[in-house]
């Protein structure tokens, strides 16, 4: 086989056949108000995972980023049920995430702390601020106009909030991949020391980076309060873990330095297809569970025994010619 | 003096002394003996669990499945109970299945971390998944409550010696035991110079894939013990009552002392760290803070202590390179 097919595109496929095989196999999957659902289940999810992704490619991991969306959404919540117009309530919104963003940022690039205690201690005391806040209560009762984000077309057909991510998607790959800042990511990811020495102030990338994931996370946190009309200390928080398995599964490395959007949105619209089938074929939603976590870890092992394999060819032939 | 100073435990159990000193102002109840061993029975099952992290986190790698193993035992605890006749034996068989099951769950994490080399954090997500979404399968979310328990297990979680409960010499136990393994067995020591250096350790001769299997199969083994603590002390299987437990336990492993890069952490440092988060918990409540605050303070002394870590460690690595260049010129 001469075209060798890249890591992404094969998990592209993967996805593909888990939504063919879905549909040939589950009635109503292939429905218009099925794929409807998931059109609007796609961008609040895929948000988060895009967050963590970019977290991860600099060795990190963010186990704040859904509080830091659910603070967000309790920023423009409070914002809305307080008499403010929509746009001033969004603005809120982002400003509280971003600042919680900062926050983190300040931490793992000024002080130095491993990301992972940093949001650890970050994700107990954004939810004990936002318990503080709501007592633990909902907020709800925002204007009809709000929930157009979440819940609207765009000329009839495409939901706006699909719109929305598909631009912060194609933003976090341009980022990624034509920007300064992009490149500086990855050679982070790969080795911080040397990306100093090269003449990089580490501290500012690491701190755009949890600006940015939090910006995700808010983007994410209005479009689900919108949807849900709306918001709780629990807002997203099943997204937690589950992003980092998108973002793991999508091919970015844990240890960082490597990761692609692709491979993250194929990730993310792969674990979307096997909930909403199983779901419509009545499989409990506990399983649904058990089958993602078992995914995740065939893959890898899949990936380990590929790479074993490949290497060992690689040997060989080279021995030959030797 | 110097040398007790510059300990990292030393600087734990100053804080743990001038919260209590607090405490003891804000609340006649806090310095009463009561109550210090009803928080060190409250935290035993967070305490074990707390200490087999210990041992993973030395060895550099992460176990986010902990809370969902311990569920899953204490499951197979309660599902085990209705065959099991009503005598003392049940409560050694007890004592004998649960932790064998543990170690099972827990070395098939070890086998995935050392033998297919996926990273600890990744393979303990997805076990965590497979983990809890079979449990609550299983059992469909349903509380089992103690009238289906053998009445001499009831019995057991009874039992006081010197007014001192059992479950409070168990947690001893454990401790004990594996500050012994740390600190005089080879496979103890392999953990902390595997943390410290894993390839000048593999070079030694060291077995790093045995050294990685055993400490997930402790933690298995631990979580084990766990689970009979965890089901003694609320006398029902909640399948949903440890959600979350995992990062308490990752927070008092590492307020204890143990550094999240390996090769540092102690038993006593542990258990510090568990006495910490306890008696803030405590504390508050005695306190009358709302409960709602409680986060806020944990949250807040989790990012406050690592964040004094760092900086004293970096001040140290300072000092060591700037003699290392006197030496030099």
């Amino acid at each position: 086989m001469n075209m060798k097919l890249s890591k992404e595109s094969v998990l592209g496929l993967i996805a593909l056949g888990i939504f063919v095989g879905m549909g040939l196999f589950t009635p109503g999957f292939f429905s218009s108000s099925n794929l409807n659902n998931m059109m609007f289940q796609l961008p609040e999810f895929g948000l988060i995972a895009l967050g963590m992704m970019v977290v991860i490619v600099t060795g990190g991991i963010d186990l704040s980023i859904t509080y830091i969306a659910a603070f967000s959404g309790v920023g423009a919540a409070l914002m809305m049920t307080n008499g403010f117009g929509i746009l001033p309530a969004i603005v809120v919104g982002i400003l509280f995430a971003l600042a919680c963003g900062a926050f983190n940022g300040t931490v793992v690039s000024k002080i130095g702390v491993p990301p992972i205690l940093v949001t650890l201690g970050t994700m107990v005391l954004f939810e004990g601020v936002i318990l503080a806040i709501t007592s633990g209560n909902a907020i709800s009762g925002f204007p009809d106009a709000y929930g157009l984000i979440g819940n609207g077309y765009y000329m009839g057909i495409i939901p706006v909030s699909l719109l929305i991510f598909i631009f912060f998607i194609i933003l976090t790959a341009v980022l990624l991949n034509k920007s300064t800042w992009g490149r500086r990511v990855y050679m982070y990811g790969s080795n911080d020391i040397a990306t100093m020495f090269s003449g990089v102030k580490n501290s500012k990338v690491l701190m755009k980076v949890y600006l940015y994931a939090s910006l995700l996370a808010a983007v994410s946190a209005i479009i689900m309060t919108s949807r849900y009309n709306s918001v709780k200390v629990d807002l997203g928080s099943s997204y937690l873990l589950q992003s980092v398995a998108a973002a793991v599964l999508g091919g970015t490395d844990i240890h960082g330095g490597y990761g692609k959007v692709m491979g993250t949105i194929y990730a993310v619209l792969i674990f979307q297809f096997i909930r909403n089938g199983l779901n419509l074929m009545d499989v409990h939603s506990s399983l649904v569970d058990v089958v993602i976590g078992a995914i995740l870890i065939i893959v890898l092992t899949l990936n380990f025994f590929s790479d074993k394999f490949s290497r060992r060819k690689a040997e060989s032939s080279s021995e030959k010619t030797a | 003096m110097k040398f007790l100073l510059k300990q990292k435990e030393f600087s734990v159990l100053a804080i743990v002394v001038i919260i209590s000193i607090i405490l003891s102002f804000v609340s006649p109840v806090f310095l009463t003996v009561e109550n210090w061993l009803d928080i060190i029975e409250g935290n035993a099952v967070i305490g074990i669990l707390a200490i087999g992290m210990t041992l993973i986190i030395i060895t550099s790698d992460i176990d986010v499945s902990v809370a969902a193993l311990t569920t899953a035992v204490t499951v197979s605890i309660g599902y085990l109970f209705q065959f099991l006749p009503d005598s003392w034996i049940s409560v050694v068989l007890i004592f004998l299945i649960a932790p064998l099951i543990g170690i099972l769950l827990g070395s098939f994490n070890g086998l995935l971390v050392s033998k297919i080399k996926i990273p600890a954090i990744v393979v303990t997500l997805g076990t965590l998944n497979i983990f809890s979404g079979l449990v609550l399968y299983i059992t469909n979310g349903n509380y089992i409550n103690s009238t289906n328990f053998p009445d001499s297990f009831m019995a057991f979680s009874n039992i006081e010696i010197a007014g001192i409960p059992i479950l409070i010499y168990l947690f001893a136990l454990v401790a004990a035991g594996t500050w012994f393994i740390l600190k005089y067995t080879l496979i103890g020591r392999s953990v902390l110079a595997i943390g410290g250096n894993a390839q000048s350790s593999v070079r030694v001769g060291i077995n790093f894939e045995k050294v990685k299997m055993f400490v997930f199969s402790y933690m298995g083994f631990l979580a084990g013990i766990a689970a009979i603590a965890q089901t003694s002390y609320t006398s029902a299987i909640d399948p949903n009552g440890l959600a979350g437990l995992e990062l308490t336990v990752i927070a008092a492993v590492v307020l204890g002392g143990a550094n999240i890069h390996g090769g540092r952490g102690s038993i006593p440092g542990t258990l510090l760290g568990v006495l910490l988060l306890a008696i803030m918990q405590n504390g508050m409540i005695l306190a009358r803070i709302d409960t709602f605050w409680q986060n806020v303070v944990t949250g807040a002394i989790i990012v406050i202590a690592v964040s004094y870590d760092e900086i004293n460690h970096r001040r140290n690595q300072e000092k060591l390179s700037n003699i290392d260049v006197k030496e030099a010129s």
